[in-house]
């Protein structure tokens, strides 16, 4: 029984990392908290659902579909709503404010398109097939969600630490200036950034589509709030941190449901997030530099 | 012009109940605070001032001042540890403040009326209660602003180094700030409790939140009047122009995004520093001549 | 009783020590001079001094009374005054409104008081408003009352910030090179400005890299080398020293 539990907390919880990785990534190279990534993820759970229903596509290619939707659509939310701001030097502030602006429109553009409904992969899209091991079932689905999730985090991960690609792109979250100096172009790093982030938005839009078995326009608020809850107990800005906080999430999560209540489990994961922030503000695995209040150190 | 008024009361008692909780997202900004409690006070608030009219049937300004007091706790609370953070995580911080209250308003069922919320709250505000109470607000904000609390907030807003170089306790003012956006978070929720004969705990959430962050970012984030500017602007515009009612998301969000970027300080705010800025170039010409 | 006393102060940041062991003191009616070449740590005795940093060893009395580790605010309102390097005004703000932001540290009136508004409250800041308008004339720029600060030119931006730190009404006074970028002329009229403050009872702590100007002013001066004090005393005997010499010369 508890290891069935724990076995969904952990697929729950890959689902909740494949969302904040993107997230993250953009926070650690810019240091903006893109509050467009739900309607970035949304939009690419559109992209897969409408390359399945209405072009009849196979899964595989709805998916790759979905994902270079996804990094289209985010390098546009960049290129119209934060952009503008990082050519004038803007705050931190001036950010969470376009791109919840731009997630607006974005938002409004899935409803008028959706009009309003709940939409569903048909069935049979995904093969419905379920193993069992040791008293504990597990669907090729589940299986399936770990694995992905678990693969484009280490892809990621390799991506950064292993490519020259990679070492523009830290170099640039370091310090901007100095890795212009260097001859590197951040305008053209933050493009790149902007799209892995949207392609991964919108591989996790599908796998979360079929998952739960929905899409629909405001499928990315809620993962968006649990996003900040994995990206505070990962540290913000880490890639491996995400992953971590996602699982953690998810087993946390779930037995907070099976063993007090549903409604309360949301008051108990934000109040973890909350006292995370208050004890250790940069994350229980983060050792990103975060300068404190009024410059006194 | 009255005759418009009258012929939509309804809408201007909404434009000045959004423009008392815009309110409470001005006073922290302009504090230089990142909070997004707002909608989490206006809860707290709505429900104190609904569950004192419907159990005990305490009168209009019991339940009013219960619900502003209430929120000024909360917003205490909140603050003593916040105040510390900086800006981002402020921010997380106030939104999981936000879910947590509307969560808990899903789970106390035998308070609150769990997701069926609460209902048949009687209609105890009026057009006149709503002015009245909106002048007091502006005096306090006025006068605040003309003495020392307004220029400690603006200082802190624009240089938090400047601000301590001159002796000024940062966090102190910031917990003021947050304590002042409670008082009139809550204050607004409850005129929405006693305006909307019903609540639900999700009528506290994201898009509350996110129209209380617009009218501040469109109306102006300095200026007294910036809030109710946006307030106005943002409510009339979907009935004045009926074919946009149907994407009031994606209007909200388009003026957001263009008034951060190409207004930043908002209507009120360009405007009076436009006007500042002649008015000075006026009076050097003639101290010259 | 000196007004400020540094013993034996350092700083490290990671490795990197800033200030080394360094031990002077500033007396009221003078003015100190601090010079160093650039990345000495001038600006770091500085943020030291004002609670901006907390040394790593050491101590700091202002008055005699022991401020090493208070925090910035805190030591703003015992009576310590700075400007920035590089000037950090309120932009935005009219220039009077940033010389009336100086009188914080004065206000009586209560949060209450400011809330509602009271006769009081609105007295005291007319009363500032008015002691600003006074600063303003004796610094000559009286006229650009109402323009916001950012329109200024950059002596006068410096003189605005420079009025800001003397609202405060401060017993011990830090200027950051005040007169970097000025010309002769300008920098000789606000040497004026200091030597008068000085006269008043004032302790000026002044940092600075133009040499004409420190040698007309100060009546001690300290040299700062790589966090180290290399030479202390009268400004022409110090001028004199060798090692003083081959620091400016990068020997
Ligand atoms: N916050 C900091 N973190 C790390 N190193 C610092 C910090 N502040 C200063 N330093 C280093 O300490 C040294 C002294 O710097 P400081 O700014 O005090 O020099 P300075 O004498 O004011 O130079 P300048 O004439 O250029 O203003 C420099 O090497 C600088 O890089
Ligand atoms: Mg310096």
């Amino acid at each position: 029984m508890l290891a069935q539990q724990l076995l969904n907390g952990l697929v729950t919880g890959s689902t909740y990392a494949l969302f904040a990785l993107g997230f993250t990534l953009v926070f650690g190279v810019l240091h903006v908290l893109n509050l467009a990534h739900g309607a970035i993820f949304m939009a690419g759970a559109f992209a897969g659902l409408y390359a399945v229903t209405a072009a009849e596509l196979p899964l595989y290619l709805a998916f790759l579909i979905a994902m270079l939707s996804g990094g289209l659509v985010s390098v546009a939310v960049d290129w119209l709503a934060l952009r503008p701001l990082r050519q004038r030097g803007s705050s931190e502030f001036a950010a969470i404010i376009s791109s919840l602006g731009i997630a607006q429109v974005l938002m409004s553009a899935g409803q008028a398109i959706s009009q309003t409904q709940i939409m569903r992969f048909p069935f049979g899209t995904f093969p419905v097939v379920i193993y069992e091991f040791w008293g504990v079932r597990i669907s090729l689905l589940q299986a399936a969600i770990l694995g992905l999730s678990l693969l484009l985090a280490f892809t990621l991960l390799l991506f950064l630490f292993r490519t020259d690609f990679g070492r523009r792109v830290r170099a640039v979250a370091i310090s901007e200036r100095t890795s212009s100096l260097l001859g590197i172009r951040p305008n053209i790093v933050y493009f790149q950034t902007f799209f892995i982030s949207g392609a991964l938005a919108g591989a996790a839009g599908v796998i979360i589509g079929l998952a739960f078995n929905s899409v629909h326009f405001l499928m990315g608020e809620p993962f968006l709030l649990k996003a900040f809850v994995v990206i505070v107990l990962g540290g913000l800005g880490s890639i491996g941190g995400a992953l971590i906080g996602g699982v953690m999430l998810g087993l946390i999560q779930t037995i907070a449901v099976s063993y007090l209540s549903s409604s309360l489990s949301d008051a108990i994961i934000y109040s973890l997030l909350f006292c995370i922030l208050l004890i250790r503000p940069t994350g229980l695995f983060g050792k990103l530099h975060i300068e404190t209040r009024v410059v006194r150190s | 012009m009255s005759n418009f008024i009258l012929g939509h009361l309804s809408l201007f008692e909404l434009v000045l109940v959004c423009s008392i909780l815009g309110y409470s997202q001005y006073i922290v900004l302009r504090a230089g605070v990142f909070s997004m409690a707002t909608a989490g006070f206006a809860s707290i608030g709505a429900y104190t001032a609904a569950l004192l009219s419907v159990r005990i049937d305490s009168p209009l300004w019991v339940g009013l001042l219960a619900a502003a007091t209430i929120g000024a706790l909360a917003g205490a609370i909140l603050a003593w540890p916040l105040a510390r953070l900086r800006g981002v995580f402020q921010a997380i911080a106030t939104l999981a403040f936000v879910q947590i209250v509307i969560s808990i308003g899903l789970y106390w069922e035998s308070m609150t009326g769990g997701a069926l919320g609460l209902n048949g709250i009687p209609k105890l505000v009026h057009f006149g209660h709503l002015l009245l109470v909106m002048s007091m607000v502006l005096y306090v904000l006025i006068t605040l602003s003309r003495t020392g609390i307004g220029r400690a907030f603006d200082i802190i807003r624009q240089d938090e180094t400047v601000a301590v170089s001159l002796g000024i306790s940062v966090v102190k003012y910031q917990r003021l700030a947050f304590v002042l956006s409670g008082v009139l978070g809550g204050l607004g929720g409850g005129l929405m409790a006693y305006r909307n004969y019903s609540l639900v705990p999700e009528d506290f959430g994201f898009p509350l939140l996110i129209s209380a962050l617009s009218f501040v970012v469109l109306g102006g984030r300095i200026a007294v009047f910036g809030p109710l500017v946006g307030a106005l602007i943002l409510t009339l515009l979907p009935e004045l122009a009926r074919p946009l009612a149907d994407y009031r998301l994606a209007v909200n969000g388009v003026l957001m995004l263009l008034a951060i970027i190409y207004w930043p300080y908002g209507v009120v705010d360009t405007l009076s520093l436009h006007w500042r800025q002649r008015r000075a170039v006026r009076t050097q010409v003639e101290a010259r001549s | 009783m000196s007004a400020l006393e540094l013993c034996n102060l350092s700083r490290q940041f990671d490795g990197l020590t800033a200030v080394d062991d360094v031990s002077f003191s500033v007396n009221p009616g003078k003015i100190t001079g601090l010079i160093g070449p650039n990345g000495a740590g001038k600006t770091t005795v500085v943020n030291l001094i004002s609670g901006f940093l907390l040394p790593t060893r050491g101590c700091i009395h202002l008055y005699g009374e022991d401020i090493s580790r208070i925090e910035p605010a805190h030591v703003a309102r015992k009576g310590i005054a700075r400007t920035f390097q590089n000037i950090r005004l309120l932009k935005e703000a009219s220039v009077l409104d940033n010389v009336v932001s100086g009188f914080h540290r004065h206000e009586r009136s209560s949060w209450w008081s400011s809330l509602f508004g009271t006769p009081a409250a609105r007295q005291e800041t007319s009363e500032f408003r008015e002691q600003a308008a006074e600063l303003l004339s004796r610094f000559n720029m009286l006229q650009f009352a109402n323009l916001p600060a950012g329109n200024l030119s950059y002596g006068h931006q410096r003189r605005v910030e420079m009025m800001r730190a003397l609202a405060t009404q401060p017993r011990l006074l830090l200027l950051d090179e005040p007169v970097a970028g000025m010309n002769d002329r300008e920098a000789d009229a606000l040497g004026e400005i200091f030597k008068r403050l000085a006269k008043d009872g004032l302790a000026i702590l002044l940092i600075e890299h133009n040499m004409r100007f420190v040698m007309s002013l100060c009546e001690e001066l300290h040299v700062l080398d790589a966090g180290r004090l290399i030479a202390s005393g009268e400004p022409y005997a110090v001028r004199a020293q060798a090692a003083v010499v081959a620091a400016y010369l990068g020997g």
